[in-house]
């Protein structure tokens, strides 16, 4: 169906809502994307607040609200709560209101994923773009904005020439109602981080800026700014269809955060690949989703790189939620579990790891610059050479002295995965300490840092 | 009178260690001459030394604020 | 002085040498203001190079670098304050107020008391600037400062160039051993922290070493030379007019 019949025919409804999606999928349905005719068809047109009709008790006037309620949290690794962030956003805009009584504040939707082993991002704007746009349509309604801005990594024109198209078909339909426009982020770990990408939008370096002045306080262009993950739209987009209630039917019925979420499962599984979960689910039963270890399994790393290592038996009970992951020692983040073979020795993935991080400082902040070179140079000798009591204290102190000191939370996260480590892998540690490196130290890495040389390590 | 806490701006800190000759009951420094800041809010009776080591920085980094 | 001893001829002294002599004590004043703002300025200078590089020892902590470093600052503005109204209020020669603050407008060696205007802008500049730090982004205040490197030398010349002091032993020992200071002294500063920016460092050690080299030769054929108060654009009056009891152009003439 066109997009013009859609429309048309979502008029002869009287407006009122095609049914919701019932289980899983939410967000990605299987098949081809869906072009704006078919999505508009599927989901209806974007509920804006002067489209309501009768029967339609979901499609409230207070979006942020229903985003409170439904407990909806940021899905790009720090987990903020949307709804509050955009009551900040919004409010911050009204009392440094611009022109004619315009808030003037600016949605960004982040879509430059930067942990490398995370691909839900990327399969997002190409599987169901317009949920996303979507999302940055009613977030900009829901915060005064007058302006959005959706960013793709660099080098990926052809994605960023799509979205362009789809945008500018969405402005034809009044879909948008705002100006989108697509920019392109260097690569980098914290390019994409929320300050780093305001900073890259008023014209300067990708790189983390001191706070405050937050973004919701002042970011593109001086104005209050909501920066939300990709993901994070996408959910609003179908919370402002089909209300809080209907998002929190999945997930665990009295947790705060609620609903579903994009898994992205790497490492020693069968199907590796981004899955869509309710929230609550058991670390062990998307496992088997995802057909199970490929290789005999010996730990999971969840979160990425700034999550955390969980032995694997113990891991498969934990619920994958941001409470459940943080209270055993590891995190949600944006959404990634890594399963370690015991082919590879943990010590030396994470030392491989501790090297990429430290590589990707953005240089700013002294604490970072040396501390994480020689964090990751204290853990190399721990993991291939023979650990001793002086090197083991050296780098535990370097823990202490890297967390948050920086501008952002590259030496934080750093910090806290090699803690996992040298928990998770106590075992190998004294091993390595009393008979050296042992022989899986010198296999190909599990994890992936692109751009960071596996023989300079060594 | 509401309480005040120190803070480095880690971009804007050189490592000049001025903030931790002038006041180090609340300041120390790492192996690479970058400040440590005690946590917490600064006591009465160090609040002028805290500013005057505020007005030593050569780059502005360390700031007194309102603990909120 | 030497100076002035040798402006009073032997013989008559003719009934015109009273009004030089009534103005002794603000030519001195302004000699002496000049010098010791000038020595006050390399001091400046010297604790603000000392303190980039982080100069410390166990009983000098960097932050007294720094405060001798403002304070001595503070002082070299007061001193060449005083410069300035012992000049402007010295009748024998008119150099107005405005003639320090505004370059090359002056009718007494223009060039040279148009670089002391220069560098009594650019001190203005850095002590304003530095007061109101607070309240200027850091860039900027960064961008002024680094006017320093210019206000210094600036002041080096217009000292050997205005000054009629010039030739005499030891202020012009004085002289050298402040540029030898700070010239040490920036070369230290650009060694420092090698090789971070190693093409900006060579090109200021390149500079340093040619400005020395063009300081020494234009001393040499400058102020050393004969006659310099006439080719540095002394008025005519002041060197053969009626005024003047001083017809020679021996050192000290003005």
């Amino acid at each position: 169906m066109s997009a013009a019949g859609a429309i048309r025919a979502a008029g002869a409804a009287g407006r009122a809502l095609p049914p919701p999606p019932h289980g899983l999928p939410r967000l990605i349905p299987p098949g081809a994307p869906l072009h704006l005719g078919e999505h508009i068809g599927r989901y209806g047109p974007v509920p804006f607040r002067d489209t309501g009709g009768r029967g339609d008790r979901h499609r409230s006037a207070d979006l942020i609200s229903e985003a409170e309620r439904a407990g909806l949290a940021g899905r790009g690794g720090a987990g903020f709560p949307t709804g509050r962030k955009m009551r900040t956003v919004a409010e911050h805009g009204r009392r440094t209101g611009g022109l004619r009584g315009q808030a003037g504040t600016v949605v960004v939707a982040n879509g430059a994923e930067s942990e490398p082993a995370s691909a839900k991002d990327r399969l997002l704007l190409t599987r169901a773009p317009h949920l996303v746009l979507d999302g940055i349509a009613l977030a900009a309604e829901a915060v005064g904005a007058t302006r959005g801005y959706l960013s793709v990594h660099e080098g990926q024109d052809e994605l960023a020439l799509q979205l362009t198209a789809m945008i500018g078909e969405r402005d034809r339909y009044d879909q948008n109602r705002v100006p989108i426009r697509v920019v392109a982020v260097p690569r980098g770990y914290v390019a994409s981080q929320e300050t780093a990408l305001i900073s890259h939008l008023n014209g300067g370096a990708a790189k983390p800026a001191f706070v405050p002045p937050r973004p919701f306080q002042k970011g593109a262009h001086g104005r209050p700014t909501l920066v939300q993950n990709v993901e994070t739209l996408a959910h609003l987009a179908l919370i402002g269809r089909f209300g809080a209630d209907w998002f929190r039917a999945l997930g665990p019925a009295h947790a705060p955060a609620a609903g579903s979420a994009l898994i992205t499962v790497g490492g020693a599984v069968t199907r590796p690949g981004v899955y869509e979960i309710a929230l609550g689910m058991p670390i062990g039963d998307l496992i088997q989703r995802a057909g199970g270890p490929s290789e005999r399994p010996q730990a999971i790393l969840a979160g990425g790189y700034f999550g955390g290592w969980l032995p694997y038996g113990m891991a498969l009970d934990v619920p994958i939620s941001g409470a459940a992951l943080r209270s055993v020692g590891a995190a949600l983040g944006p959404g990634v579990l890594i399963l370690l073979p015991e082919s590879a020795c943990g010590l030396a993935e994470t030392a491989w790891i501790a090297g990429y991080l430290a590589g990707q400082s953005a240089g700013q902040c002294g604490p970072c610059v040396n501390g994480l070179p020689a964090l990751a140079d204290m853990i190399g000798r721990l993991a291939f050479g023979r650990p001793d009591r002086r090197t083991y204290d050296w780098a535990q102190d370097l823990l202490g002295l890297v967390t948050r000191r920086g501008a952002c939370h590259l030496p934080d996260g750093t910090a806290s995965f090699v803690a996992s480590s040298l928990r998770t892998f106590a075992d190998e540690l004294r091993q390595h300490s009393v008979a050296g490196p042992c022989a899986r130290v010198r296999r190909r890495p599990v994890l992936p840092a692109p751009g960071h040389s596996w023989e300079a390590l060594r | 009178m509401s309480a005040q806490i120190l803070r480095v701006n880690p971009i804007a800190c050189e490592a000049h260690g001025m903030c931790a000759e002038l006041l180090p009951e609340l300041i120390g420094e790492d192996p690479w001459g970058y400040p440590i800041v005690a946590a917490g809010p600064v006591p009465d009776e160090l609040v002028p030394l805290a500013r005057r080591a505020v007005a030593a920085c050569p780059t502005l980094a360390l700031l007194l604020a309102d603990a909120d | 002085m030497t100076g002035l001893t040798a402006a009073v001829p032997a013989g008559p002294v003719p009934p015109s040498a009273l009004v030089v002599t009534s103005s002794t004590p603000l030519w001195y004043t302004t000699r002496a203001t000049g010098l010791v703002a000038l020595v006050l300025l390399t001091l400046s200078m010297a604790f603000g190079l000392l303190s980039s590089v982080r100069y410390q020892r166990p009983a000098w902590p960097r932050f007294v670098t720094i405060g001798l470093h403002r304070n001595t600052t503070l002082l070299a503005v007061a001193f060449t304050i005083l410069h300035v109204i012992t000049t402007a209020a010295d009748s024998f020669v008119s150099i107005p107020l405005q003639d320090a603050v505004i370059p090359f407008i002056s009718s007494y060696r223009p060039l040279w008391v148009g670089l002391g205007a220069i560098a009594f802008d650019l001190m203005l500049a850095l002590t304003v600037t530095s007061l109101l730090r607070t309240r200027m982004s850091y860039r900027s205040w960064r961008l002024v400062h680094w006017s320093a490197y210019l206000c210094w030398p600036v002041a080096v010349l217009h000292g050997l160039g205005t000054g009629t002091d010039t030739p005499v032993r030891w202020v012009l020992g004085l002289t050298i051993a402040c540029v030898a200071v700070i010239a040490a002294l920036t070369g230290w500063r650009l060694a420092y922290g090698w090789p971070q920016n190693a093409g900006a460092r060579l090109a200021g050690a390149l500079a340093l070493v040619l400005a020395l080299i063009a300081g020494g030769a234009w001393l040499v054929a400058g102020p050393l030379a004969p006659n310099w108060a006439h080719r540095s654009g002394t008025p005519a009056h002041v060197t053969t007019g009626s005024s003047t009891p001083n017809p020679g152009a021996t050192g000290g003439s003005r």
